[in-house]
């Protein structure tokens, strides 16, 4: 004991701050499989308990926010398709949308029925990702090797379309640069199909085994009001009970003409947030068929300047994206050029609940709890 | 790299080590540890290269958009294991191939920089994309957060360009890589297309 | 709409702020409110009572001080406020990150971006910059760039018609 004493006298300065405590720290990220990129979460364990979670951003940070204050809205548009790269064709809404607002441009209808179409099925593709990434993060190998078939089955028909298996560049202010042919509609409908039959080895391989039952019911309860002064959106609050979509509380493009559900959780925990994006897969499949269905014909581009001449002024335009609501807020000092960009993104949010989330949960509950909440890091830092 | 270039990563200091490297030269002058061959035997040398071309196994190190195609890579349409990379592991510690798959920021630069020094010898980087080639879109004059090029910080041995390169952009690069350490392009010995089995 | 739009105009009134109603076909959001710091805490508590959430913080570098833009929504419909409040001479504005637990990273990126003080932040640290970019402040505008707040404000009261846009347009 005197020893001890004698030890402690000597080691003053390193005296941990509360005296009897057993914390200790570990670094998580940014390079861990389980952060899907550059995440780092800095906790403060107690054991095998997680204490203080204290995410790190910044490892992804692009400067999308600086870039968009020196370029005009073409030469924005790449970046617009790098922030969530899982679902790039949201984030091209968004932006061509803001602008057409502001400018007060009309869009075809068939240009429109064409960007629901592949935002739709970026959505799928980016949930097929997220299934598999969540499972692999809990230790399920095989998922991912079903998702990603899938998925490439989906992103052969949008290389078709835009060209590019990830980063869409697709739409444009005034419509989208290019058209749709039958065999895209052919070729869509084929995948339709496919996907529904799909849902059946999701379901058996995933949905009904014990073990990942047992490891997300009741693990990350979100409750509305934490949602609420969190902002939470997206899949998440969808989760925690709360039927929040822009699609539909604030519908744009031409989403009021089709007939479709918002899946909603009971107790806001992972395996509610699963089932969500599970079941908003179906739905997304119903928003194409109907789609195919009613699509017009008609020009796919409409006649918009050469150079967008913006009024003075701030204009905000919102998209459901696959992780939640996403919001531009531009503030325009005339010319081409946006003054500022705000460009807000909904794992931003959702992950700020990270800390209050996790707090005295098991280490690896808390890798089931970030899976389920759907990371795209560089979205997050922009 | 240039003086001015350099001049510019330097304004806003963010890690000694990256400082103290930037110093050292230019990407290709990068002194670099080797221990040497394991056996002095040209034979012995060849066949430990023929099986370290053959099992290269990369880190799962994802760094942004890149890193889903490196993903698609590994699955099962374009399956990586064909070529004895499929074997993606978490630490740096049981990997001698480094993917930089995405952009390099400052923050980033120096984690970069301890995963590759953790990485035991021989070991190879693939510089995946532009934003690791170059700084790629964001290689912009405002560009404050980009580190402009992994080349800048760690030695590159193979370049995949794209934004994001396809998958199999991505497998000629691990080809490429193949041919570097052998000397011989695998899958060896090549076959011309009309004499491939036909299934 | 939101159920409760009313009550929520009149509880923001009652703080005597002017909340100005939007064409939302035009901007984008419903209702703008032009906030002295001073009474941003209590507005932030108002609409945390009135069920909305906060979309985001962001920050305007304009003349002549730099404004923090607040975007309010809420679940239960289709209600945007857009609320603008000029720092204070020493460069500062009272957190909201109790009030509204979610500010607390959107105030520390826009103390990193612009160099905002949020008063009374639990912890004002870098979040996205690394720690030795502190004063690095990237989103602050050159002198040269910078604009007037007029100059970034709709010039037209909003009855100006979308029409009016395209004719200028052409």
């Amino acid at each position: 004991m005197e020893i001890l004493a004698e030890n402690r006298a000597v080691h003053a300065d390193l005296e941990p701050a509360a005296p009897c405590s057993n914390h200790y720290y570990l670094n998580m990220g940014p390079q861990h499989p389980s952060t899907h990129g550059v995440l780092r979460v800095l906790l403060e364990m107690d054991g095998e308990y997680v204490v203080d979670p204290q995410p790190v951003l910044g490892y992804g940070h692009r400067m999308h926010e600086k870039m968009a204050e020196h370029k005009d809205w073409m030469a924005f548009m790449p970046n617009t398709g790098r922030m969530d790269y899982a679902a790039a064709l949201p984030y091209n809404h968004g932006y061509v949308a803001l602008f057409e607002r502001l400018c007060g441009i009309e869009v075809p209808a068939r240009a429109e029925y064409i960007r629901v179409i592949t935002s739709e099925l970026n959505r799928i593709v980016s949930h097929h990702l997220w299934i598999g990434a969540m499972l692999l993060d809990m230790g399920a190998f095989t998922p991912i090797l079903y998702t990603f078939d899938d998925r490439e089955q989906v992103l052969d028909i949008l290389e078709d379309v835009t060209g590019s298996r990830l980063t869409y560049c697709y739409f444009r202010v005034g419509g989208v640069c290019k058209d749709i042919d039958d065999r895209f509609v052919e070729k869509t409908r084929a995948f339709i199909k496919r996907q529904r039959e799909r849902f059946d080895i999701y379901n058996k391989l995933v949905t009904g085994n014990i073990i990942f039952i047992k490891r997300t019911e009741g693990v990350g309860i979100i409750s509305p009001e934490m949602a609420r002064r969190y902002g939470v959106t997206g899949p998440v609050v969808r989760g925690s009970g709360i039927a929040y979509d822009v699609r539909k509380n604030e519908p744009y493009s031409v989403y009021p003409n089709f007939d479709f559900d918002i899946p909603v959780g009971r107790n806001g925990d992972s395996y509610d947030r699963y089932m969500v994006r599970l079941l908003e897969m179906e739905q997304s499949l119903r928003i194409i068929e109907q789609a195919l269905d009613q699509l017009p014909d008609g020009p796919f581009l409409g006649k918009v300047p050469k150079k967008l001449k913006m009024p003075t002024g701030d204009c905000s335009f919102a998209v459901e994206a696959a992780r939640g609501e996403l919001t531009y807020y531009l503030v325009s000092g005339g010319g081409d050029i946006p003054y500022r960009l705000k460009i807000r993104v909904p794992s931003y949010s959702n992950l700020s609940v990270l800390p209050e989330l996790c707090q005295g949960m098991l280490l690896s509950d808390l890798v089931a709890a970030m899976g389920s909440m759907d990371l795209v890091i560089p979205e997050i830092d922009r | 790299m240039g003086d001015q270039e350099r001049g510019k990563l330097n304004v806003h200091s963010y890690s000694a080590e990256l400082q103290a490297r930037l110093e050292r030269g230019a990407p290709g002058e990068l002194v670099v540890h080797d221990p040497g061959p394991l056996f002095k035997h040209k034979l012995a040398d060849e066949i430990f290269n023929l099986c370290r071309a053959n099992s290269l196994w990369p880190m799962t190190f994802g760094l942004a958009c890149c890193a889903i195609e490196m993903m698609s890579l590994g699955m099962a349409r374009f399956d990586i294991s064909r070529f004895g990379s499929e074997v993606f592991r978490p630490s740096p510690r049981q990997s001698d191939l480094m993917i930089v798959a995405g952009t390099v920021n400052k923050k980033m630069a120096s984690a970069v920089m301890t995963l590759y020094d953790q990485m035991p010898s021989p070991k190879w980087v693939i510089a995946m994309g532009n934003c690791a080639i170059s700084g790629g879109p964001f290689a912009v004059e405002e560009n404050y957060n980009v580190v402009e090029g992994v080349d800048k910080l760690i030695p590159v041995d193979v370049y995949v360009p794209g934004c994001p390169p396809r998958p199999e952009g991505l497998l000629e690069g691990i080809l490429k890589l193949q041919e570097k350490i052998t000397g011989v392009r695998h899958p060896f010995p090549q076959r011309k297309i009309s004499d491939a089995p036909r299934y | 709409m939101h159920p409760d739009t009313e009550k929520l105009i009149n509880a923001l009134r009652g703080l005597s702020l002017t909340v100005e109603a939007c064409d939302y076909q035009q901007r984008g959001y419903h209702f703008a409110i032009d906030a002295e710091s001073g009474k941003l805490r209590a507005l932030a508590e108002v609409m945390l009572e009135h069920e909305m959430f906060l979309a985001f913080v962001g920050g305007l570098h304009v003349k002549p001080a730099i404004e923090i833009i607040y975007q309010f929504a809420t679940y239960a419909g289709a209600c945007r406020f857009v609320v603008r409040v000029a720092v204070a001479p020493d460069n500062s504005v009272p957190t909201i990150s109790d009030i509204f637990q979610g500010a607390n990273w959107h105030e520390r990126e826009t103390r990193d971006f612009f160099g905002v003080d949020f008063t009374g932040h639990p912890n004002l640290v870098p979040l996205i910059l690394a720690e030795e970019d502190v004063d690095l402040k990237p989103l602050l505008k050159k002198e040269e760039a910078l604009k007037d707040t007029a100059e970034v404000r709709w010039a037209a009261p909003v009855e100006a018609k979308p029409e009016v846009e395209k004719a200028e347009q052409g």
